[in-house]
């Protein structure tokens, strides 16, 4: 007798063992919730604990003894079989005639996974799909279009002039129309400088999404990424996190283990600048490529060592890489659109009621003069990294929404306040600095308290650190950008 | 318990009408899901496989295509009508087996242990069968009301693939059909299978 | 003329002695009014002087051969089919005696010339891996270590962490699947069936491969 026959028989006896002592109906067949006993699908085990209490222990017994009569594990066994039983309907049902050659999309994507090619035409996508499709066009063209050509001209007299006859109370008025008020500023922050940037970047991520490019990111930047303790599966939520960190902190839960999760949100909170905010400095590093070129350095550095570091302290596995690599396909526009769609809608729905909250806080703020104090407090870490006093209003801004306070950096650099250096600075300090209070909430519901009030305090601290520190490396080696 | 899970209690198949006779056994059900509120379809598969152009094609409703986490986790749901009733139907996450290893398959698995389905339909890429039928053979051993869909047959067929849907049909002995959801060729077919099923099942 | 059963054993047990302690003469002992014994020295297999046994040169050889054979079941038990620890030895008892001369070549051959039993013994080398190690290309390829566009069946999957084996499967990847190694840097990219997939060395490490082509 062959001992292949033997195992088999070891294995159909025990779901025959198993199927009469499950009693309870489970929704699908005793032969499956056998299976799923046999491979040691916890879960189920709990469930058939909880149906089935009296027979228990026996089904427990009869499940062990089958896994101790084998080498492998049972889940290997069971898929051989099932495979074997597939393969005897294939080789009836389906024939294979000749294929018609490799495709042209074959060939590209070849070209795309090939390191030699492929990382030039990453390079490429993110050139013209980040920096020129969002960064000038949608942070530059739109935001100007909105802002000056729209805003600035029609909506905010108007608005202003409808304000003084509705409202007769100045400082009730200064909630809408004032300096920070919800039409002047909450609306105008969201309509003119977030929606074009975050339009355009979910058109883009769109594009590269539908086209099945993700994945051949992934499986090129893998090796890098094991290096910061993710896998190239945590290219998604990074580049997603490009456009907003809030929605990407949420995907982080497609990572298989708790510690890519941790370590993923820790970057995102601290070193992936989301696209609202990328595109207002984009916008303000306009004609400084020096300072852009640092921004983009020590960003990328503090993402590089802060992963590195993080990987080596926190506890558990390293991760392992698996994705399957779908077929190009040429995104379809009526999809790319209403992707687009439900994400824009998505994020203003999340965020418009932030904006105007934002507005009512610092409204009250200002009223109490609490918001002076705040500002007063924060102008000591900033005068720490050499910036200008007016900065901290920025920065106060900042706690509430990243790019909130890159909007408000955009205005003190129109009125001529930054110097080269100080600019560059900034940008990193308020790039590094804490993430927006939407992401916050996110980090609490996907982390739990106590990891997301780390994270915040642990960007805190870092930022203002990293901040001082470029600040002083201008001035030892006195560079001027 | 109330009166009204008292008497759908009663009337389940697997309890009451397991011991009476076959021509009961439909109406049994059908008075059962009547009472429980809207009958459902659960449209299952692996990722990249057009499961929610499928589900699109179904209800008309739009829903993420490919398998972006962030949206497919939380399970889209959409209504379609057959022989005139309305059904719900639920696009789940991905899912490579009935043996969940990620929250995605768990989330799957829980609305085919917990939502009783009248119709599943497992869709599977149709020039990668032989790496997907043995979970539709899983399906099937799980006792599910399964309808096979052939999906992305168009380029099956240009990579010079054959199947022979009568012989598949008698292989599995469940429903078979070919698909294209991305262009919508098939899913008239499909509903037509659908109806017939769901006739079969609640007056046959 | 073919020897029985219990003659192939005397032999195996005392090439086994001998590999233990060589040009040790072994106690006759029980084995004293055996027929094989008879029939072995009438043969020149054995050299039996005062009760105390030892190979002939014409034994050694034979004995190394029967060895040979049945290590070589012993690993092909364990990794290819599945067959649980504490039957491994027994099964391969009886099976080396059906195995035919030249028959074990194929199977030494198919697992890739093992060096050793799964017991840590070695296996006598054959003709078979004294050529392929002139021949490099190996018959049995883990994925990690196939040649880019190297196309194969595969074979097995060998690991004892499961979380590896479920991903594995997960992908459908399974004995006897047409696979093809597209790319091996950065990360390894291969092709199952109709789906390309990319993994790192880890995973790729698990999956051996009959190579084809």
């Amino acid at each position: 007798m062959s001992e292949q026959k033997y195992a088999d028989d070891v294995l159909g006896s025990s779901f025959k063992k198993i199927e009469l002592m499950l009693q309870a109906d489970y929704g699908i067949s005793k032969h499956s919730i056998g299976s799923l006993l046999l491979q040691g699908d916890d879960e189920i085990i709990s469930l058939v604990k909880l149906k089935d209490p009296e027979n228990f222990s026996k089904i427990m017994e009869a499940v062990n003894f089958a896994k101790s009569s084998y080498n492998d594990p049972l889940s290997y066994i069971i898929a051989i079989q099932n495979q074997g039983k597939a393969n005897y309907i294939i080789e009836r049902a389906m024939e294979y005639g000749p294929s018609k050659g490799i495709s042209y999309r074959e060939k590209i994507s070849k070209v795309m996974i090939d390191p030699l090619t492929g990382i030039p035409i990453m390079l490429l996508v993110l050139y013209y799909g980040i920096y020129k499709f969002v960064g000038d066009f949608g942070a530059g063209v739109l935001v100007n279009f909105i802002e000056n050509g729209i805003f600035i001209k029609y909506i905010n007299p108007l608005v202003i002039k409808i304000f003084i006859k509705i409202i007769p109370w100045e400082v009730l008025r200064s909630l809408f129309t004032g300096e920070y008020g919800i039409i002047t500023l909450g609306v105008r922050y969201a309509v003119a400088l977030i929606f074009p940037i975050v339009t355009t970047f979910f058109i883009a991520f769109a594009v590269i999404e539908d086209s099945g490019y993700l994945p051949r990111l992934a499986l090129l930047i893998d090796r890098l990424f094991k290096k910061i303790g993710l896998s190239g599966r945590a290219v998604i939520p990074m580049v997603l996190g490009l456009g907003c960190d809030t929605m990407a902190t949420m995907v982080t839960r497609t990572l298989p283990t708790k510690r890519e999760r941790l370590i993923a949100t820790i970057l995102l909170a601290l070193a992936v600048p989301c696209s609202a905010q990328l595109g207002v400095i984009l916008s303000l590093l306009e004609g400084n490529p020096k300072g852009l070129w640092v921004w983009v350095g020590v960003i990328t550095l503090v993402f590089v060592f802060v992963g590195f570091v993080s990987s080596k302290i926190l506890p558990g596995e390293g991760p392992s890489f698996y994705m399957e690599v779908p077929p190009l396909r040429l995104p379809k526009l009526s999809n790319v659109f209403l992707k687009t769609w439900t994400r824009v809608k998505w994020y203003f729905i999340e965020i418009l009621p932030v904006f105007i909250l934002v507005s009512v806080f610092i409204w009250i703020g200002q009223l109490t003069g609490i918001f002076n104090f705040l500002t007063m407090l924060l102008t000591y870490p900033i005068r720490w990294i050499g910036l200008p006093d007016k900065t901290a209003v920025a920065f106060l801004f900042g706690f509430f929404r990243r790019d909130y306070g890159a909007g408000g950096l955009y205005d003190i650099k129109k009125a001529g306040l930054f110097t080269g250096n100080q600019l560059v600075v900034a940008c990193i300090t308020l790039t590094l600095f804490l993430p927006c209070v939407a992401q916050f909430l996110m980090n609490i519901k996907e982390r739990g308290w106590r990891a997301a009030v780390g994270i915040s305090v642990f960007v805190l601290f870092f930022s203002f650190s990293v901040g001082y520190l470029v600040n002083l490396a201008f001035n030892t080696f006195g560079i001027n950008l | 318990m109330n009166i009204l899970e008292k008497l759908i209690n009663i009337l389940k198949p697997d309890k009451a009408c397991s011991s009476c006779p076959q021509a009961k056994f439909g109406a049994c059900q059908k008075l059962a899901a009547s009472l429980e509120g809207i009958k459902k379809i659960a449209v299952v598969g692996s990722p990249n496989v057009g499961k929610s152009m499928t589900f699109n094609c179904l209800t008309g409703a739009y829903a993420n295509v490919s398998n972006y986490p962030g949206t497919t986790v939380e399970v889209f749901r959409g209504k379609t009508i057959l022989n005139g009733e309305e059904f719900e139907i639920i696009d789940t996450p991905g899912m490579y087996s009935l043996m969940p290893i990620s929250e995605e398959e768990r989330v799957a698995r829980n609305i085919l242990l917990n939502e009783k389905p009248i119709i599943v339909l497992h869709v599977v890429d149709a020039k990668n069968l032989e790496r997907m039928l043995p979970f539709t053979l899983q399906l099937i051993e799980a006792g599910l009301p399964v309808i096979l869909v052939l999906n992305i047959m168009d380029e099956a067929e240009r990579l010079g693939i054959k199947i022979n849907i009568e012989a598949m049909q008698h292989e599995l002995k469940v429903p078979v059909v070919a698909t294209v959801s991305a262009r919508g060729e098939g899913i008239d077919i499909l509903k037509g299978k659908m109806e017939e099923y769901v006739r079969t099942k609640i007056c046959g | 003329m073919k020897l029985n059963e219990r003659a192939e054993e005397i032999l195996e047990t005392l090439w086994v002695n001998n590999e233990k302690s060589p040009g040790e003469w072994m106690d006759l002992g029980l084995a004293k009014d055996n027929p094989e014994i008879d029939e072995l020295l009438k043969l020149g297999y054995i050299k039996l002087i005062n009760n105390r046994l030892s190979l002939s040169d014409k034994g050694m050889i034979e004995g190394r051969k029967i060895i040979r054979r049945h290590r070589l079941a012993e690993r092909l038990f364990t990794d290819v089919l599945d067959i649980k620890e504490k039957l491994v030895h027994p099964v391969s008892c009886q099976f080396e005696h059906l195995l035919q001369e030249g028959i074990e070549d194929d199977i030494c051959v198919l697992l890739g010339h093992p060096k050793t039993c799964p017991h840590g013994k070695s296996i006598p080398p054959g003709e078979c891996c004294r050529k392929s190690q002139k021949d490099i290309k190996k018959i049995i390829s883990v994925l990690s270590e196939m040649d880019v566009n190297q196309k194969g069946k595969v074979a097995y999957i060998y690991t004892k962490d499961n979380p590896t084996l479920q991903k594995v499967m997960a992908m459908g990847v399974l004995p006897g699947m047409a696979i093809n190694l597209v790319q091996k840097y950065p990360s390894y990219v291969f092709q199952v069936g109709q789906s390309q997939f990319a993994v790192d060395k880890e995973i790729a490490s698990v999956i051996y491969v009959r190579i084809t082509k």
